[in-house]
């Protein structure tokens, strides 16, 4: 029976990908933990306006009232 | 446990059409966000949110869950296995990752394609190019993966093949 060979480890492709990976994930909480850009997450895409309708706890973009004759424009 | 090759047949191509499908939903959902944050037709964004909202709905998120637990019966049930290749293991973090985003994501589409369904002009809104984007760019990385299979075996992956001899 023939020697079992060693592991040779992980392919050059692995190791680069997952230092992107580990970079881009650290990037990514830096964003939304620093809150670079502004609140993260479904508040941001919400209005604050009065004419718009709310949505509990969402805040971040002005609406203006647009009457439903002017539209189509 | 390795499936019969009619089962495993059935199973591959169950997997490649809802992989595909996903990223063809997306690449339309992205058609839609870009339309929906140029646009300056009030009704135009109207109906794109809408659309993003259903597309999101009835495709994106069935389709995700159909590829990715499809997915893992596939890589279970043949040789490949589901984590003895580096390969296999990136496309299930990748996909199982793109899917608690989508799943999460669906709210704000929700509100999105609510405010847009208001009387208020829906031109303001923001879209959500950056994830739509981002979902284009992590499937098509996946579809790489699946057809190149590049080369590299876990260690788990090695040990078996030494067993197998």
């Amino acid at each position: 029976m023939a020697d079992k060979q060693p592991y040779p480890g992980p392919p050059r492709w692995v190791k680069v990908s997952g230092i992107v990976v580990i970079v881009l994930a650290v990037l990514v909480l830096i964003v939304m933990f620093a809150g670079v850009g502004g609140e993260h997450g479904p508040g941001r895409h919400a209005p604050t306006g009065n004419a718009a309708p709310t949505l509990p706890g969402l805040a971040g973009h002005q609406f203006a009232e647009f009457p439903d004759h002017h539209q189509g424009v | 446990m390795i499936m019969a090759p009619a089962l495993r047949k059935f199973v591959l191509t169950t997997h490649v059409a809802t992989s595909v499908g996903w990223l063809g939903a997306v690449i339309a959902y992205l058609a839609l966000d870009v339309t929906a944050v140029t646009s300056r037709d009030v009704q135009t964004v109207r109906a794109a949110y809408l659309a993003m909202e259903l597309t999101v709905r009835y495709a994106i998120v069935p389709l995700a869950l159909a590829s990715l637990l499809v997915g893992i019966v596939n890589a279970l049930g043949t040789p490949w296995g589901l984590f003895r290749h580096y390969w296999v293991i990136f496309k299930l973090v990748l996909s199982a990752l793109a899917t608690v985003i989508l799943l999460t994501y669906t709210q704000t589409i929700d509100g999105l394609a609510a405010t847009a369904a208001t009387a208020a002009d829906p031109r303001g809104l923001p879209g959500s190019l950056p994830h739509s984007a981002g979902a284009v760019m992590v499937l098509l990385i996946i579809t790489g993966l699946s057809v190149y299979k590049p080369r590299g075996v876990t260690g788990y992956g090695w040990r078996k093949q030494q067993e197998k001899g």
